[in-house]
């Protein structure tokens, strides 16, 4: 039942030597298959065996599975518009899709607004501790850990190291936040990324909680993914152990240091935005805004955003067309759009070609209205977006500002 | 249920983006960011970003057509190709000229040339590398062995300082601006050229040397003096890796800077702050493109940028020298395949040599040793065309005359994707296959190759542009010179006839996001990020200075036309306008020609914005609407010339490079009317 914990990996052997934690993620997958519990699995591969080029696939037939097994920090592919824009948001189809935090979280917040049927969907949650930017993850690899990225067959990010496997069966480690310092690392979102763990998903895998390298821990989050786990164990499709209190403890504790972790970056680099006077702020993102060329690469990566005719377009009238930089009042409503619900994915900041920190300030703005209204996006399906649903006695309260 | 993500490169400008293409059931239904492509790391530029959507405008061409009592009716490839071929088997070498474009693939390129050279037996091929970089090789041949890009894209990040040299970077290469943004945030200053106040002179530029259009040449012999007087040049470098400092210097010596300041209209203390910035800088990049070559003396301008590079030092090291932009997706790979009618592929220039060479390559006899006619010239003197991919009725200056000229032609080929202006002249129109719908290579800014795959098919009876012409040779009996079943034939050809290549291969290229730098001697060769790093490719390895003055435009304003006219591009728009104006988001922002006059100007004339109003030259006249601002300095006024229904190029005058041939566009004499 929901709120059961598992260890849990796959009884077949090609898959749990294949994929990473004892192949209960693919496991879990081929029996939503098998079973006809889903016409469909979203997830992800490595194109070509290419782990810096992760994209999503859309798979049909269980024996294709095994190519999306295993993880890859190198790659961010936006699942949540995947499924909004080219699977119909999972309206005509039963869909299991793979989800890190953020792109569960992006689901949740495209089902509130009707552009994904959740019901349709079984969302497989895996934990995430961030993704690394995949073209910079290459000159990491050369520059830092001096091997050739083609001979890196795996990753991981565990407490404050950065692990890497290579070919030859070696591995090498780094301090990840010296990396960072020097401006490797991981994505700017993953590093003040809070939610290590996707309880918001039907079902949460992750390493931590297990003690060797053949099993995942399992946390039943709804009813939906618990009877279908159940269904699973029933069908022989996995295989379970009950997990110890020690084992339970130790992953609390490793996503408490993570989250702690992510609460210094965001204490980082909101200090940057916000330490700024009136005027610097106002001279600091007008400079930072004259750069747009109008790309609409931060519109079209945002899951959130999904109007059929964006009121930014050209044919609204409401901006200017044909000028570079646009008015600003083109961020202004971008950001006023989506600063109640963001999921802090950094998929608009990964799509600006003039490198604009974006996703900084949507999700600083994102927390600060989160404070007021206790709201946290991409959590609960039934908590709208509170700027949507804000009463005018709520907007007349005192001591309430939001600022950038 | 059938998707698939699918990598391609941006079929727009040249500096090759990556792009995932999301294809079900056999079409595009979107596209999504390739982050691992090393050029743009997941991002685009607006056109980039809707980069499929021409494919599918419901006009292109999908049937042979040909000309019948006035009208182009549709027939089968088999009639069309046996007219084409009983046709030019009427042409001569003197009177056949092939136009090739630079949006043609490589092998689409290499078998266009080798067709001319070895069916028709005249190096009259030409492509339109002609009307804007021609000046590039003219120039940098003699000064550092090659007019080709000099460091790569990731590299210009590497400078402190950077001259653009008349390139509105922001609208023409985002992507490229995107790094020098980076460089500025580590502190480099950015130089700029160009007469008007363009979003790259307002948002990238800290020195904005806003000159008279055409007098480019005065401006650097200025800041070439101040360095000299300032004792600012690199003495070392000159020593050691140039030749020909005592003749500039002696002539620099009479430089009267008051007089450049007349000429140039630039403050003379700006002048001197760009010529120390660039000079103390540690690696200074020039990038340049039609600004500074599409003048009568656009060689002149490349060998004066080329000087100030050497004097300073500012070449061969990564992120430095002075780089020509080509704006198109092979404007580098269909000069390199020898698509002009000086060169055999390769750079080799013609002559007995080089048909020798050929030759034996091809194993055929009599090549052609001459060079041939130059591309406007084509247009005038050969009444036998083959025109691919190109719009010579919008591209080339005083449109009127070539409009006149192509009336009186025998016969013109037209090979394309779309109706366009020269199609409507054409007696036969063959529909191609582009960018996704075949397998090819391009060759992008920074001599990069990579490879697009075949993606989706091509519409109706439309074919990649080699199989026409290779099925044309075979009708023309010259089959077994052309008989490739694929692009990849083409390619290994391309690998043993020219040297640069030899290194590259298909498998390499489908293995290496990114792709590969030219030159590659070895399938073990990494490729060549940066040229001339030990020494230039002139016969001596030195870089040669070579003296420049100062010429004014070929025609200044007067009473009668007295405003100067220069032409550009804008962000939302790709050239002729053939694939952006059929993609509804890019022309929804910029819909139609206007032209850019002074709030100055508009008041002595009585303009006000929006207001329809009549351009004239000694060639022809055009209708755009006014846009007031102050984009454009008193006197002058801007067009862009993407716009078929308010062609730019009825306007500009064809006075052309003695070297390179290519026109003055960029300067004209013009007069403006509010339409009555």
């Amino acid at each position: 039942m929901k709120g059961d914990m598992y260890i849990a990996r796959s009884p077949d052997k090609e898959t749990a030597d294949k994929a990473e934690c004892g192949g209960a993620v693919t496991a879990l997958l081929k029996f939503a298959l098998e079973s006809k519990k889903v016409e469909a699995v979203v997830a992800v591969k490595a194109r070509d065996g290419n782990r810096y080029d992760g994209v999503a696939v859309v798979i049909t037939d269980p024996k294709d599975l095994i190519e999306t097994a295993g993880s890859l920090h190198c790659a961010s592919p936006n699942i949540a518009r995947f499924l909004k824009e080219y699977l119909d948001g999972a309206f005509n189809s039963k869909i299991a899709v793979v989800a890190k935090p953020c792109d569960a979280k992006a689901i949740i917040e495209l089902a509130k607004r009707n552009q994904i049927k959740l019901d349709n969907l079984l969302i497989i949650g895996l934990n995430c501790t961030g993704t690394l930017p995949s073209a910079k993850a290459k000159s990491l690899f050369k520059e830092q850990f001096e091997v050739e990225p083609a001979d890196v067959v795996g990753e991981d990010i565990e407490g404050n190291e950065l692990i890497i496997r290579l070919k030859d069966g070696s591995e090498k480690k780094k301090d990840l936040a010296e990396l960072e310092e020097k401006g490797y690392g991981r994505r700017e979102n993953c590093r003040r990324c809070e939610t290590n763990i996707p309880v918001m998903a039907d079902i949460a895998c992750g390493k931590w909680g297990t003690t060797d390298k053949d099993s995942t821990f399992i946390e039943l989050c709804s009813d939906k993914g618990a009877d279908f786990f159940e269904a699973a164990i029933e069908g022989g499709a996995i295989k379970v152990d009950q997990p110890s209190g020690n084992a339970v403890e130790s992953r609390k504790k490793k996503d408490q240091a993570a989250v702690e972790s992510a609460q210094k970056w965001q204490e980082k680099d909101f200090a940057t935005l916000e330490e700024m006077s009136a005027e610097e702020k106002f001279s600091y993102w007008s400079e930072q805004f004259s750069h747009c060329i109008k790309c609409y690469g931060c519109r079209d990566a945002c899951p959130i955003c999904y109007c059929e005719v964006c009121f930014l377009e050209a044919e609204r009238g409401f901006i200017p067309p044909g000028e570079v930089p646009p008015h600003m009042l083109f961020p202004m409503v971008r950001i006023t759009h989506v600063m109640d619900s963001c999921v802090n994915c950094g998929q608009c900041q990964d799509a600006c070609a003039m490198d604009i920190p974006i996703s900084r300030l949507i999700f600083m703005l994102s927390k600060k209205i989160g404070a007021i209204f206790k709201h946290e996006p991409g959590m609960d399906v039934t908590a709208l977006p509170p700027l949507r649903t804000v009463t005018d006695q709520e907007l007349g309260q005192e001591g309430v500002e939001v600022t950038f | 249920m059938s998707i698939e993500c699918l990598s391609t490169i941006c079929p727009y400008c040249s500096c090759g983006c990556g792009i995932n293409l999301i294809v079900k059931d056999g079409r595009i239904i979107g596209q999504e960011p390739w982050k691992e492509h090393p050029i743009n790391e997941g991002t685009n530029c607006p056109k980039g970003k809707n980069a499929y959507q021409f494919l599918y405008s419901e006009d292109r061409l999908k049937m042979p057509l040909v000309r019948k009592n006035g009208t182009l009716k549709e027939t089968s490839w088999e009639e069309a190709l046996d007219l084409v071929a009983s046709k030019f088997k009427e042409a001569t070498p003197e009177n056949f000229g092939f136009i090739a474009s630079c949006r043609n693939s490589n092998e689409d390129a290499y078998v266009m040339q080798k067709f001319t050279r070895v069916v028709m037996g005249t190096n009259n091929i030409e492509y339109c590398g002609r009307l804007c970089h021609s000046p590039a090789a003219a120039a940098l041949i003699p000064a550092m062995g090659s007019g080709v890009m000099q460091t790569s894209q990731p590299e210009i990040e590497l400078a402190d300082c950077f001259f653009l040299a008349g390139v509105n970077l922001r609208e023409t290469f985002p992507m490229i601006a995107r790094r020098v943004l980076r460089a500025k945030a580590r502190g480099a200053k950015v130089i700029y050229t160009d007469p008007r106040k363009t979003t790259t002179a307002r948002h990238l530029a800290d020195i904005h040397l806003q000159l008279r259009s055409g007098t480019d040449a005065a401006l650097i012999n200025a800041m070439m003096s101040i360095i000299l007087k300032e004792g600012l040049e690199n003495k070392e470098f000159i020593a050691s890796r140039t030749a020909g400092i005592d003749e500039l210097r002696a002539f620099l010596a009479k430089v009267d800077l008051k007089q450049a300041e007349e000429i140039t209209g630039v403050p003379l203390e700006k002048i001197k702050e760009a010529a120390t910035t660039y000079a103390k800088a540690e690696r200074g990049c020039i990038l340049y493109d039609q600004g500074m070559s599409q003048h009568y003396v656009g060689t002149d301008n490349v060998r004066n940028h080329a000087n100030l590079a050497l004097l300073c030092g500012h070449a061969g090291k990564p992120g430095s020298g002075i780089n020509s932009m080509r704006g198109q997706i092979n404007g580098e790979g269909s000069g390199d395949m020898g698509c002009l009618c000086v060169f055999y592929p390769g750079f080799k220039r013609v002559g007995e040599d080089s048909a020798k060479l050929f030759e034996e390559a091809w194993g055929v006899k009599n090549l052609p040793t001459k060079p041939g006619i130059t591309y406007i010239d084509m247009l005038y003197k050969c009444p036998y065309l083959y025109i691919v991919g190109g719009d010579p009725m919008m591209v080339v200056p005083d449109t009127n005359n070539v409009k006149k000229a192509l009336e009186q032609a025998n016969f013109i080929v037209v090979q394309d994707i779309f109706p366009t202006e020269i199609s409507k002249l054409a007696h036969v129109v063959l529909p191609a296959a582009t960018w996704v719908e075949r397998e090819a290579t391009h060759t992008w800014i920074d001599r990069r190759v990579q490879k697009i795959n075949k993606v989706v098919d091509p519409p109706g009876e439309a074919k990649p542009d080699w199989q026409i012409i290779c099925q044309l040779a075979e009708k023309m009996g010259r089959k077994n010179k052309f008989n490739f079943s694929s692009s990849g034939e083409i390619f290994e050809e391309i690998r043993r006839c020219i040297p640069q290549y030899k290194g590259i291969t298909y498998e390499r290229l489908s293995k290496t996001v990114g792709g590969i730098h030219w030159p590659c001697p070895s399938e073990e060769h990494p490729g060549t990020p940066t040229m001339f790093l030990e020494k230039f490719n002139t016969p001596d390895g030195l870089g040669h200075f070579q003296v420049v003055e100062y010429k004014p435009p070929a025609e200044v304003p007067d009473e009668e036309y007295p405003y100067f006219l220069t032409t550009g591009r804008s962000i939302f728009h790709y050239h002729t306008g053939a694939m952006t104006r059929r993609t509804p988001k890019l022309n929804d922002e910029v819909g139609s020609s206007f032209v850019e006059v002074n709030p100055e100007d508009a008041a002595k004339v009585g303009v006000k914005d929006k207001d329809l109003v009549t351009l004239k030259t000694r060639r022809g006249s055009i209708e755009a609407e006014a846009k007031v601002t102050d984009e454009v300095p008193p006197g002058l006024l801007f067009i862009p010339f993407h716009f078929a229904d308010s062609c730019a190029n009825v306007l500009t005058i064809s006075a052309l490079d003695p070297s390179a041939k290519c026109a003055e566009t960029k300067v004209c004499a013009v007069k403006m009317e509010v339409k009555a």
